[in-house]
């Protein structure tokens, strides 16, 4: 990495390579999750689940439950608060299950055993409903009905710009459309786990959670108590990835058993609890119409989606902005129908909506540019939002911004220029013999970041070593190492001498929490405030010790405070802050920041070439770039590994981890990870996977650095399905893509010659 | 110190004394929250329990004599017996390997194993490859390498890439994704958990 400079001068730390902070401590199992914590007198926790996917409960009877020995605590929706949680559909509990595996009690008990014992001494008698699974089905007239307001949520989410019946009009090709991605799992390697405390009616929990205080708010609303009755702590958590985001029952479940049964309360789900009652990425089912002039200018888009939220959703969830933010597009209208079902809550996973959105839009451009006989790059590269370009500021289609540090032609022309973007098929499928294919395909994706309100607290012992306090979390996203890095770059205090405690938030400002890109940049802001108020504060004390040198020509290098003009005029940092005799304490409170009409974005291309075995329907994975940009990186290795893990995460959806339901009883049929297959080392060899970091600095972020954490799992769907396509003459366009699916595609293939555009 | 026999009285309540509320050790529980009723189903303490079983096993180099509940995983053994909780807990279904650990030179997810197999054995956890606090040279190579994210299937990953090393010092980049094959990483990490394992036979080797 060159060095990089700002106006303020070179930078000494961020843009570096690096392993992180907590290293030590993820590397030797010291570092405590969530379920690694034990409480004197901690009761353990289980949850009793419906079996039917729709039913109402009418009578349950825990009284044989609560007579064993070893049980100390019992509740059932007759507990639980009747106030509504995230999503204002569901309480804690509910008297009307809406999908199999949905909680009806829960005990606390001395131990597994007794609460597992106990869980089967709860009668629960059911009064099993009629069910439906999809969504279309959902909302046709004498559908099930989830809700006493419909399965429909709220209102469709219609965006429009320009006109899009007369655009149509205009075009010389449009093509129409139908991509589909199923019910698909979201979680992490440590599942849900929480422990709930009560001193009084101080309420502490314990919570592997990405966003302590969308928690701390939830609990605060249920049991009704002020905020500085309720403290929540998420130290280590071992991944998120979306599902982890919003707060949850078990968080209410066990603090409402703790509450009971006056002892503290460990609940750790399942693995097959993990899998049925989190936030899953929802299935999606988009017609996509979309058409072009015959020069290849795109002109208009209608997108009609259909989601799948599953019972409950959790506010979050929709389409992203691929639609409207990539291209240059004058007409576009965009419905989201957001439908529940009788299948488990959906809610954020990586990227939310984008993975699914980016596989219609970007599979629809790749057909559309086929259809005009023109290259699906060039095509990309006409029509690609550049800098200065109009875009919309807010959620409505009118474009009343304008976006800035855009390079994601950048990302399109590097990538292909890496992948050998010449060398693949002129025509899709031909020019090759024997079972073996190979063919290169290209997606584009977009996302923002770094939104709302960041806060951070940067101290300065006394000593001069300094530590960063701040209430969202590192999930596995490096923050508390990245964060660091920006505070050591704006005290010139060497990263070595910080610690940091993350995801609590009783001794850090309020903040918005790890997801949605937004920790880096959003917190990473407050955390750079926090640092320069601390800075401030050092050298007005460092100046009497300088001979009343102005504090604004002082600055601190390696923990040496000096003159700028002349540094051998200095002082140690220690010697000053001994003869301080005080802490310095930093605030930093940040809120989005506003720059006119100037809108950034997160982009990205990935290019990825397969090799498709006709007889067998297998497809491998030959070479991959996955180019971004990430305005500056604050530390490569960081940005290196989200990349790549990213990359596999999305293309993990190409292949495996659906949510399959059995359409006889709405239970999930695929609730392990036997079924789920999420990739091993071998499923795709990770050495393909090149990271590329395009240069560029953002004009929002700490030092220009953007979020970058969730844009790498979008495009590895679409960019597959158009590589197949380029090998072997299919299109695929319905994920995962199975063998069975490829082979029946193929079985379907038309003559080659009635293929070409 | 290695063959100290450690049974501190905290963890060896079982759960019928627990139960009984009988325990001293238990003091902070207050007996009114013991139901007294159902204390007359329960066998008397000197019964020999046939659910229960005394185990010896060698852990990190300390020998450990305990008591434990038949069905006891080896995965509950180190995390709540013994409280070596850097094995995790991902499945409990032997599909993802969080819970690898070496029990007499070979891998085994601890979460399928139940501690009664490792009798007479030796187990060796995250925890024992740390040695004086310095660390081992597969930690070391993941630290430099950032062979992991979330860190929550580090130990597993680990404690497989320690059993193979032994085996084969010196592997090819195949041998090991193979090895370590059994070690799922949420996070995908399995790029830079290569580059460790390959750059921790480096540093065994030197």
């Amino acid at each position: 990495m060159a060095q990089q400079s700002l106006p303020g001068g070179p930078l000494h730390v961020i843009g570096k390579r690096g392993p992180n902070i907590d290293a030590v401590e993820r590397v030797t199992g010291r570092a405590k999750y969530t379920g690694d914590i034990e409480l004197p007198n901690m009761l353990v926790a289980r949850v009793l689940r419906s079996p039917h996917a729709h039913a109402r409960i009418v009578k349950i009877d825990s009284s044989r439950a609560e007579a064993m020995p070893g049980v100390r605590a019992v509740i059932t929706y007759k507990d639980s608060p009747k106030v509504m949680i995230w999503g204002h559909r569901q309480y804690a509990l509910n008297e009307h299950v809406r999908f199999s595996g949905e909680a009806v009690a829960a005990v606390a008990a001395v131990d597994d055993e007794t609460a597992d014992k106990a869980l089967t001494r709860i009668d629960v008698q059911y009064e099993p409903l009629s069910f439906v699974l999809d969504p279309e089905e959902a909302l046709k007239p004498g559908a099930p009905q989830l809700f006493s307001d419909g399965n429909l949520e709220g209102q469709p989410r219609i965006l429009t710009r320009g006109n899009i019946e007369q655009g149509f009009a205009e075009c010389d090709k449009v093509i129409e459309r139908v991509y589909r991605c199923p019910t698909m799992w979201s979680g992490s390697m440590e599942p849900r786990a929480c422990i709930a405390q009560w001193e009084g009616d101080k309420l502490t929990v314990w919570a592997s959670t990405q966003s302590p205080f969308r928690v701390h708010g939830s609990l605060a609303a249920q049991f009704n108590l002020p905020d500085g009755n309720v403290r929540i702590i998420a130290s280590y958590v071992g991944g998120g990835f979306g599902t982890k985001s919003a707060p949850h029952t078990d968080e209410i479940l066990a603090s409402l058993l703790a509450r009971k049964a006056r002892l503290p309360v460990k609940l750790q789900y399942t693995r097959e609890e993990e899998i049925l009652d989190s936030n899953t990425r929802f299935e999606t089912k988009m017609y996509v119409k979309v058409g072009a002039k015959r020069d290849g200018t795109l002109h208009a888009l209608h997108v009609k989606a259909y989601i799948n939220q599953g019972a409950y959703h959790t506010r979050l969830g929709g389409l992203g902005n691929q639609a409207t933010h990539v291209y240059r597009t004058p007409h576009v209208r965009t419905e989201q129908y957001r439908v529940h079902t009788n299948i488990p809550n959906t809610g954020p996973t990586r990227g939310v909506g984008d993975p699914q959105e980016t596989f219609g839009i970007e599979s629809a451009m790749d057909e559309l540019a086929h259809e005009l006989g023109m290259d699906p790059m060039e095509f990309r590269l006409q029509n690609v939002k550049r800098s200065g370009d109009p875009i919309a500021r807010g959620g409505s289609g009118t474009e009343d911004g304008r976006v800035m540090s855009q390079v994601l032609d950048k990302c399109l022309e590097e990538g292909a220029r890496r992948i050998g973007w010449n060398r693949r098929n002129p025509v899709p499928g031909d020019g090759q013999s024997g079972p073996l294919a190979r063919g290169i395909g290209v997606a584009c994706t977009e996302r923002g970041g770094g939104g709302g309100i960041g806060g951070a607290t940067v101290k300065v012992n006394l000593d001069g070593s300094a530590h960063v306090y701040y209430s969202s979390t590192d999930i596995g996203t490096g923050s508390r190492t990245t964060l660091a890095m920006i505070a050591s770059e704006v005290l010139g205090i060497p990263l070595s001498t910080f610690r940091t405690t993350a995801g609590d938030t009783e001794v850090a400002p309020y903040d918005g929490g790890s997801q949605g890109n937004r920790t880096l940049q959003g917190t990473g802001r407050a955390v750079e405030a926090a640092a320069r108020d601390a800075l401030q504060q050092i050298l007005a004390s460092a100046s009497p010790m300088l001979n009343n040198a102005p504090p604004a020509d002082l600055e601190i290098r390696d923990s040496v405070v000096r003159v700028k003009a002349d540094p051998s005029r200095n002082v140690k940092l220690a010697e000053v802050m001994q003869r301080r005799g005080r802490s310095v304490v930093g605030d930093g409170q940040t809120t989005q920041p506003q720059v006119g009409m100037d809108v950034e974005r997160t982009t990205g291309a990935h290019f990825v070439e397969v090799e498709v075995d006709r007889e067998t329907g297998k497809f491998r994975i030959l070479k991959y770039i996955a180019a971004h940009d990430l305005g500056r990186p604050i530390n490569v290795t960081v940005v290196e590994n989200q990349i790549e893990g990213g990359t596999i995460q999305g293309l993990a959806l190409t292949q495996a981890e659906e949510l399959r339901f059995d359409p006889r009883t709405g239970g999930c049929l695929t609730a392990s990870f036997i079924d789920l297959k999420p990739p091993t080392a071998l499923d795709f060899d990770p050495r393909v996977v090149e990271p590329v970091i395009i240069p560029n600095e953002g004009i929002l972020g700490p030092y220009g650095a953007k979020g970058l954490g969730e844009n790498p799992c979008h495009p590895g769907m679409a960019a597959v399905a158009n590589a197949i396509y380029n090998a072997i003459g299919v299109r695929l366009r319905e994920v995962p893509f199975t063998r069975a699916r490829i082979l029946h595609a193929l079985g379907e293939q038309r003559p080659a010659a009635s293929r070409t555009a | 110190m290695a063959d100290d026999h450690r049974d501190t009285p905290d963890q060896s309540v079982s759960r019928r004394a627990f139960l009984k509320g009988g325990a001293v050790a238990t003091g902070a529980l207050s007996a009114s929250l013991i139901p007294g009723a159902a204390d007359a189903q329960l066998p008397d303490a000197t019964e020999p329990d046939p659910h229960r079983t005394t185990v010896e096993l060698k852990v990190n180099g300390v020998a450990y004599r305990k008591e434990i509940s038949n069905r006891t995983t080896l995965l509950q053994f180190l995390r709540e017996d013994l409280k070596l909780t850097g094995t995790k807990m991902g499945c409990d279904r032997l599909q993802c390997g969080a819970c690898t650990v070496i029990l007499n030179g070979r891998t085994v997810y601890s979460c399928t194993t139940l501690a009664l197999e490792a009798t007479g054995g030796e187990v060796l956890t995250i925890e024992g490859l740390t040695k004086d606090d310095r660390l081992h040279p597969i930690q070391q190579a993941f630290i430099e390498q950032s062979g992991y994210q979330c860190g929550f299937c580090t130990s597993g990953q680990i404690m497989s890439t320690k059993a193979f090393l032994d085996r084969v010092p010196n592997p090819t980049e195949e041998q090991a994704r193979l090895a370590l094959s059994g070690n799922l990483c949420r996070c995908a990490a399995y790029k830079k958990i290569l580059e460790s394992v390959m750059a921790a036979s480096r540093l065994m080797r030197a």
